[in-house]
């Protein structure tokens, strides 16, 4: 990564010339005051005209100091930061798609495309219908939950409680809020795991509508009484919500559904290689059975005999969650995806997933301490905990930036403390991950031979190790 | 074709290390009874297969010469460097800048689109991007129902139909009511019991309101009741009021129209911008400027991140996550592109071509605009034959109007017609045409 100040955008020199990009007036000029009032009219916008090779050399020194998949090992847990295939950019970016109006009739290109990805994803999770609406998996998880609600509301039960392993993402309590419910956090036992009997108690309380699990969970791994968590809630006249955040590692091998999930969320933007674009845009379809799909949001594209119907209104549908059909330009990629891989493909990533995280784990559990020691599926976490010389989780990532990796996800999931934890996809090769266990070798020695190396790390990036503090007591939120 | 590196040996080596026999064993922790054999999905495609497989399926879509369609998304010049700037890898590939030091040029970008985005609406405070103007409308809402306590939402005729489903949807669960008013009922309908007033402007019919003396009015009647202003195409900020001028408290936007194509309606960019006093209220990602701990250098920083889900939890302003950041990335160099010189001009493009094409459907008998206010580049058509009318334009390649009735079954003949700066004097002829066309047919059958 190449380093250079970047002055803001504000401070380049103003030139204010005619600007290419709006065509020539070819009617009649009419008088702006003449269509709208005066009162209505702004006199200035604070925006610079600044000319075009400065606005392309300002964008592109800017992203020579971001990081991507593209730039190097990308170890993010829970995010599957997998390789973007660059096929999938390219049709995305087909005028056949990218010029088609939401509310245009000549559509059937895009209907047929999103009939076909629902196709897949039903055999993919074992779910009986599919909405492609939400546009994120904190979304789907909202949509999920708001169907929970209504399924109880229409039987004309009170049901506000949702329950919440403490490993959870931090989304699944927030969108219970959204969803209008309140959390019980449940205390993962010893293994890791959802603990039977402490859920057992928590159901019998009446009130909870349901579960939400992520499983493999963010330790990744595998929740082995799933059936039973399920059976037991079932049993108890609730609904079992599946996160799909991690996906990746069950592809081609085992199903939600038959796991006994009702609810799922998928992230396409990380199972389906969909590129993450520095926090956006994602898709988080849902996908539901038989007996929930009437509460599924409108409109819903259903194939009927081969012919593609769309529903614009159910009696007991949640109503929409977006404007529109959904992240469609992430829905092509995705489909693109799953073309390219195939049945087998598919099946391969989750092998390799796996492959690719234990290889890491078996070695990198000689280096630091790992709380729960067993064959991990996609991820695994480890903990700082017995770091010498007070170097603690944030010094271990902060260095491994200046080795042109990125750092693991950290401090989460709360339960492992100076949590690490580490997902490096199924597409990093032997080398990657063999240079990966190098460099935490390297920063092993380093906390204990010279702990001040981590404690001002990173030193070979652009900028220095940021003020998080300062940042949020006296925010600077704009120039 | 897939996407993994190894090769079978490597593989072989990999489990040795591990110290298991196969890949199998690997998932000895999964129930047996819930292994599948294999998935009942095609076989994977090469490079070139699959191109021309998904070439096929856009092929079945129709892209039209022109179009007069809007109502929430538009057709508007993209600069070509926007799109050039958007498949930058170092962008497109990376995720939300938690390691701020190698993010630098990500967030820096951020607190630029926060800077313009306040620069464009004169609001003090922008986040870095929802997933679209509906439901940063509808988080709005539900923000302003927690700020005041209040659980009623009063929103004002012209708000984007799907948009009300949307702020529906979200307000049912957390039990509050949404009452839908026309502008003479508004202030009968106010008191201290609501939250909000929601304000589309330009509205769904292409209508300019008066904000300033709307605000006045509401605030005068209660004076804890936010204001939300909410806006499909912000192109008009080119050259109308910024809604910082007037007391607004909250307002929202669809950012599509800042260089991101349509796309069959997303992804979109949900712009959302509060009063200062709301900043440490508002939901998703904020960038701040801050300085090196041991250093000089001003970099920038995700920041109020106490606001946030992976933080609260539970008592999170949103659970939102993911967000729209390309998205915004590519509103920005939109905007930055086209500076003020660029942005007035197509503002005023947008006011005169569309005024000019409702002057000419003025003109034509039978054809009547139904807006009273002041429009934008949308506007009501009233037409003898609207059917005809549609498919006369199909015939000119024109990508027609909205048949309102898809939204409003009871003003079955009237039509949203949408007029950018990239419709030509052609193609607007061609839309008069059109139109002459409809009514010497609908005419000729009567006979």
């Amino acid at each position: 990564m190449k380093f250079c100040e970047v002055p803001l955008i504000f401070e380049k020199k103003v030139e204010k010339q005619q600007k290419n990009f709006v065509p020539k007036l070819d009617i009649d000029v009419i008088k702006i005051e003449e269509i709208i009032p005066q009162k209505f009219i702004r006199k200035e916008i604070p925006i610079p005209d600044i000319p075009e090779v400065e606005v392309v050399r300002h964008f592109i020194q800017l992203s020579q100091m971001n990081f991507g998949v593209d730039n190097g090992f990308y170890p993010l847990g829970s995010c599957t930061m997998k390789y973007n295939p660059k096929i999938n950019e390219k049709l995305a970016r087909l005028p056949g798609f990218t010029n088609i109006h939401p509310l245009q009739d000549e559509n059937l290109g895009c209907l047929e495309l999103m009939a076909n990805l629902i196709k897949y994803l039903k055999e993919i999770t074992g779910m009986n219908a599919f909405t492609l609406q939400p546009a994120a998996g904190a979304h789907g998880e909202l949509t999920g939950l708001l169907i929970m609600r209504k399924y109880f509301e229409t039987q004309n039960l009170d049901k506000n409680k949702i329950i919440v392993p403490d490993s959870a993402h931090g989304t699944n309590p927030a969108s219970a809020r959204m969803a209008g419910f309140s959390t019980i956090e449940l205390q993962s036992d010893e293994n890791g795991e959802v603990p039977l009997d402490q859920l057992e108690f928590a159901m019998e309380e009446g009130d909870v509508a349901g579960i939400m699990l992520t499983n493999p969970n963010t330790l990744g791994l595998f929740e082995r009484k799933v059936k039973e968590i399920t059976k037991i809630v079932h049993e108890n006249g609730g609904l079992c919500y599946y996160d799909g955040a991690n996906l990746n590692p069950t592809l081609g091998i085992c199903k939600p559904k038959d796991m006994g999930f009702d609810i799922v969320h998928l992230n396409l933007h990380k199972t389906f290689s969909t590129p993450h674009g520095g926090g956006g845009p994602g898709a988080g379809p849902i996908g539901v059975s038989e007996n929930l799909a009437e509460y599924l949001p409108v409109p819903r594209i259903m194939t009927l005999n081969d012919e593609i119907k769309i529903i614009t209104k159910g009696d007991n549908s949640i109503g929409r969650i977006k404007a529109f059909w959904g992240n469609f330009g992430v829905l092509i990629r995705a489909y693109a995806y799953i073309l390219a891989l195939g049945g087998e493909g598919l099946k391969k990533v989750a092998q390799i997933s796996v492959l690719n995280a234990n290889y890491l784990r078996t070695q990198l559990k000689n280096l630091f301490y790992l709380p729960y020691d067993r064959i991990c599926k996609h991820e695994f976490v480890l903990s700082d905990k017995n770091l010498p010389n007070d170097v603690n989780t944030e010094d271990v990532a902060k260095r491994i930036l200046d080795f042109g990796c990125h750092a693991p996800t950290i401090y989460f999931p709360l339960i492992v403390s100076g949590a690490l934890m580490i997902e490096p996809t199924e597409t990093e090769s032997k080398e990657k991950l063999d240079n990966f266990i190098e460099i935490l070798r390297k920063i092993k020695e380093e906390a204990e031979n010279s702990p001040e190396i981590l404690k001002t790390a990173p030193h070979n990036t652009p900028i220095g190790r940021l003020d998080a503090v300062l940042a949020a007591r006296k925010p600077i939120l704009k120039k | 074709m897939d996407f993994i590196p190894h090769d079978e040996d490597t593989i072989k080596e990999m489990l040795e290390t591990i110290g298991v026999n196969s890949l199998e064993e690997l998932f000895n922790d999964i129930p047996k009874d819930l292994m599948v054999e294999k998935l009942n999905l095609p076989e994977g495609l090469s490079e070139p297969d699959l191109q021309k497989y998904i070439e096929k399926l856009a092929r079945k879509n129709k892209v039209y010469s022109y179009s007069f369609l809007g109502a929430g998304c538009y057709y508007h010049y993209i600069p070509s460097l926007v799109d050039f700037v958007a498949s930058r890898s170092e962008f497109y590939t990376s995720y939300t800048p938690y390691q701020a030091e190698i993010s630098q040029g990500f967030l820096q970008a951020m607190f630029e689109y926060q800077s313009i985005i306040s620069r464009l609406t004169g609001m003090d405070v922008a986040n870095a991007s929802m997933y679209d103007g509906s439901t940063a409308l509808a988080e709005a809402s539900t923000m302003a129902a927690l700020i005041t306590r209040k659980k009623k939402i009063l929103i004002l005729e012209g708000v984007h139909p799907e948009y009300i489903e949307v702020v529906k949807t979200y307000c049912w669960a957390q039990k509050i009511s949404i009452k839908i008013v026309k502008e003479e009922e508004l202030l009968n309908n106010l008191d201290d019991s609501v939250a909000a007033v929601l304000i589309q402007s330009p509205n769904f019919f292409g209508e300019i309101e008066d904000l300033e003396s709307i605000s006045r009015d509401i605030k005068n009647k209660a004076p804890n009741c936010l204001i939300i202003h909410s806006m499909t195409d912000p192109t008009c900020l080119g050259i109308t009021n910024p809604p910082g001028s007037y007391d607004v408290d909250i307002f929202v936007a669809e950012g599509q129209s800042f260089g991101n194509p349509p796309s069959f309606g997303g992804p979109g960019l949900g712009i959302f911008t509060v009063k200062e006093k709301f900043m440490r209220k508002i939901p998703g990602r904020l960038v701040g400027q801050t300085k090196e701990i041991n250093g000089d250098k001003v970099g920038y920083i995700l920041t109020l991140q106490a606001r946030e889900q992976h933080i609260r939890r539970e008592k999170a302003s949103s659970n939102i996550c993911t967000n729209q950041a390309l998205c915004a990335l590519m509103a920005l160099t939109y905007l930055v592109s086209l500076g003020e010189t660029g942005l007035r001009e197509v503002a005023i493009q947008n006011f005169q071509k569309a005024d000019y094409t409702k002057k000419k459907l003025a003109e034509l008998p039978g054809y009547k605009i139904l807006n009273k206010k002041p429009t934008y580049n949308e506007f009501l058509l009233e037409c003898p034959n609207l059917d005809t009318f549609i498919e006369e334009c199909k015939k000119f390649n024109l990508l027609p109007p909205l048949k309102i009735s898809k939204y409003y079954p009871n003003l079955p003949n009237v039509a949203l017609v949408c007029v950018t700066e990239l419709n030509s004097r052609d193609s607007i002829e061609l839309l008069i045409k059109a139109a002459k066309n409809a009514n010497k047919l609908e005419t000729g059958e009567k006979k």
